[in-house]
């Protein structure tokens, strides 16, 4: 087993919508992103913009509390995610050492982070229903494509 | 003098049934508004349908939280409410979370936020929730210049209007509190309250300011149900004159009571049956109601005393077309007991359903009942509600029956138990008897504004279709007293069957 595959151990959740919202939310930031990136930090990108948007809606509190349960409930499937670090006050949100992905893979990486976006979507449908999680999200979506290249600058900063 | 034109002040809808009549035609536009009260009283179920009444994505509603209730849980109750709808969020109402300003910085930079977001999204509405927790600002000399809450309220003002954005402040402010200076700066004030009394929860709206309106004075009801608040306005005194209906009779249904009212009730005025209980005031009702069913008159019975479904079951079986007429959505039965209702929502109810149906007859059955389901606060002042609320429906053209129950079927007969005959055009009494050891019914008319009527006390029966009136009693005195004394030489008077029966 390499150690790509030890760093993913939770079952795969497939093609959820919530799964394909938070792979479409990844791929948005990925399309602006360098191209030298790693997957991982696209989808860490895709963290800190969405963590950023929700916070304008229910508050960086609030926001933040909704990404601390989702990742720990990542952390249940995907080992990984025990060296994933959130910091509501500082910038990039979702803190990810370059030796975590040296550790696990890029793509492994990059799956559980994903995975905890999928966790975050649920739990805000549980909470304000499906329809308007989902609106919020896709609201994002659509600011994310007219660009948020100052924030992303200063993720490749750190 | 010369007439100076006036700069037309729009009303924007509230989208609260009942509150656009209380501010006197709506809420101006651009005003800049604060809505107070107590923890749990409405406020924020009241801006949100204010902003789901009129945001657009042109002119989007921008809802500010502050610190209080977390947004998600406001989001997760709000949309509960049939008002809200999750395509507006978003696009045309966009929630802005400002406690981390609140909590890190002064109040200068929360209202710089507002201001930029003002400035950015271009709102027709904007509303900030709660205003009163930014009384305490969390900042420090080092962050900038602080200034207190009364400063910000009027800077605040001063910016919004200037983008031309209707504006709401909501605050937990109590009664007591109505000459706190920030509440200069408002152009209009609307406050919530709940009273409570004994194990009762009145909720009460007053609009204590609107510039450039005449709102209705006074206390209004209001209640909160899934569709959101709905506001009772006050009943107002009736000072014009009823609505003008040809002096008609119509027919009661009973043609025995046609008779001993000179041919029937006059239309559009407010007739009162009394009696005991078991006495069959409500099968007159029924029968009042279906003569103007069978003469194309739609109707509308509010219940008190029993669920609509038995009542219905109850006059079905006496009339087969009672169900018939409800299908047909020619009769109404309306259910009104939820033991803290004001008089002012029963009349809104009962008007509700007399536009809806177009109807020309109206039974309340009972005012015992009503005044049981009424809350406490309001059956203090019950016979002078009744009088405006008799006045608001006759004033409509519509004709009105009720029904009042006395209490003790044999003593001395009470004419006016529930001391609101003087709200009646016309008062019919129904009483029991004692003759010969036998129970027997009897029934007059006391009272008949402008018009002859019978004087005689009338026997009558309650029969399976329906209450049968017979003779006089005759050859007794005393029938008032229950136990009536057969005079001198007289006959004992014998049920039978009326002449007057068709």
């Amino acid at each position: 087993m390499t150690t790509a595959e030890q760093g993913k151990a939770g079952p795969p959740q497939g093609q959820l919508p919530t799964r394909q919202l938070a792979r479409r939310l990844v791929e948005a930031r990925r399309s602006e992103r360098s191209d030298g990136d790693t997957s991982a930090r696209a989808t860490a990108a895709a963290c800190d913009h969405l963590f950023r948007e929700l916070s304008r809606w229910v508050g960086r509190d609030g926001c933040h509390a909704l990404f601390a349960r989702a990742l720990a409930q990542a952390r249940t499937d995907y080992p990984v995610m025990e060296e994933i670090q959130l910091r509501p006050q500082s910038e990039p949100y979702v803190e990810v050492a370059a030796e975590t992905i040296m550790a696990h893979g890029d793509v492994a990486t990059a799956e559980a982070i994903e995975s905890m976006l999928a966790r975050l979507v649920e739990l805000l449908g549980r909470l304000i229903g499906e329809d308007m999680a989902m609106k919020l999200i896709e609201g994002s979506l659509a600011l994310s494509q007219r660009g948020d290249a100052t924030f992303d600058k200063r993720r490749e900063e750190a | 003098m010369k007439d100076y034109e006036r700069a037309a002040i729009r009303s924007l809808p509230s989208g609260v049934p009942g509150l656009d009549i209380v501010l006197g035609g709506g809420l101006p536009e651009y005003s800049f508004n604060l809505v107070a009260g107590g923890p749990g009283s409405g406020k924020t179920i009241l801006a949100h349908q204010i902003m789901f009444a009129n945001a657009t994505v042109e002119r989007p509603a921008l809802y500010f939280t502050v610190l209080g209730e977390p947004t998600l849980k406001m989001l997760r109750y709000q949309r509960q409410f049939s008002y809200f709808d999750p395509d507006l969020a978003g696009s045309a109402i966009q929630f802005i979370n400002l406690s981390a300003e609140v909590m890190e910085q002064a109040l200068g930079e929360v209202l710089q936020r507002i201001v930029s977001e003002t400035e950015r999204a271009k709102p027709g509405i904007v509303v900030v929730d709660s205003f009163r927790t930014l009384g305490s600002p969390h900042g420090s000399a080092e962050r900038g210049p602080t200034f207190d809450l009364e400063q910000f309220v009027q800077r605040l003002a001063l910016h919004l209007t200037s983008w031309e954005a209707t504006s709401f402040l909501l605050g937990e402010y109590g009664v007591e509190e109505q000459r706190n200076p920030v509440f200069t700066v408002a152009d209009g004030i609307i406050w919530l309250s709940q009273v409570t009394d004994r194990n009762s929860v009145v909720r009460k709206l007053q609009v204590v300011k609107t510039r450039g309106r005449a709102p209705m004075p006074g206390l209004h009801t209001f209640r909160i149900t899934d569709n959101g608040l709905q506001v009772f306005p006050r009943i107002p005194e009736q000072t014009g004159k009823r609505k003008l209906r040809k002096r008609e009779r119509l027919s009661t249904g009973v043609p025995g009571i046609d008779e001993m009212t000179g041919g029937g009730i006059i239309a559009g005025d407010a007739v009162m049956l009394t009696g005991p209980a078991g006495s069959g005031k409500s099968t007159v009702a029924t029968q009042f109601m279906m003569a103007g069913l069978a003469n194309g008159e739609a109707g509308v019975i509010a219940v008190f005393e029993e669920y609509p479904e038995q009542y219905v079951a109850r006059a079905t079986t006496r009339n087969p077309e009672v169900a018939k007429m409800i299908e047909a959505g020619k009769l109404e039965v309306i259910y009104l007991r939820p033991l803290d209702l004001s008089v002012d929502e029963a009349l809104a109810a009962i008007l509700e359903a007399v536009e809806r149906l177009g109807a020309k007859r109206v039974v309340i059955d009972s005012l015992s009942g009503f005044e049981a389901a009424l809350a406490p606060a309001f059956r203090e002042d019950f016979r002078e509600s009744l009088y405006r609320l008799v006045g608001t429906l006759t004033a409509t053209g519509v004709t009105v029956f009720t029904t009042a129950e006395v209490i003790g079927g044999f003593g001395e007969l009470e004419f006016s138990s529930e001391k609101v005959s003087f709200i009646t055009d016309e008062i019919i009494v129904q009483r029991y008897v004692e003759i010969e050891g036998e129970v027997r019914r009897v029934m007059a008319v006391i009272k008949m504004r402008g018009s002859e009527h019978s004087h005689e006390f009338l026997t009558y029966e309650v029969r399976a279709e329906g209450v049968v009136v017979g003779g006089p009693l005759t050859g007794y005195d005393g029938i008032s007293t229950g136990v009536p004394t057969l005079r001198a030489g007289a006959k004992p008077s014998k049920p039978k069957r009326s002449r007057r029966q068709g």
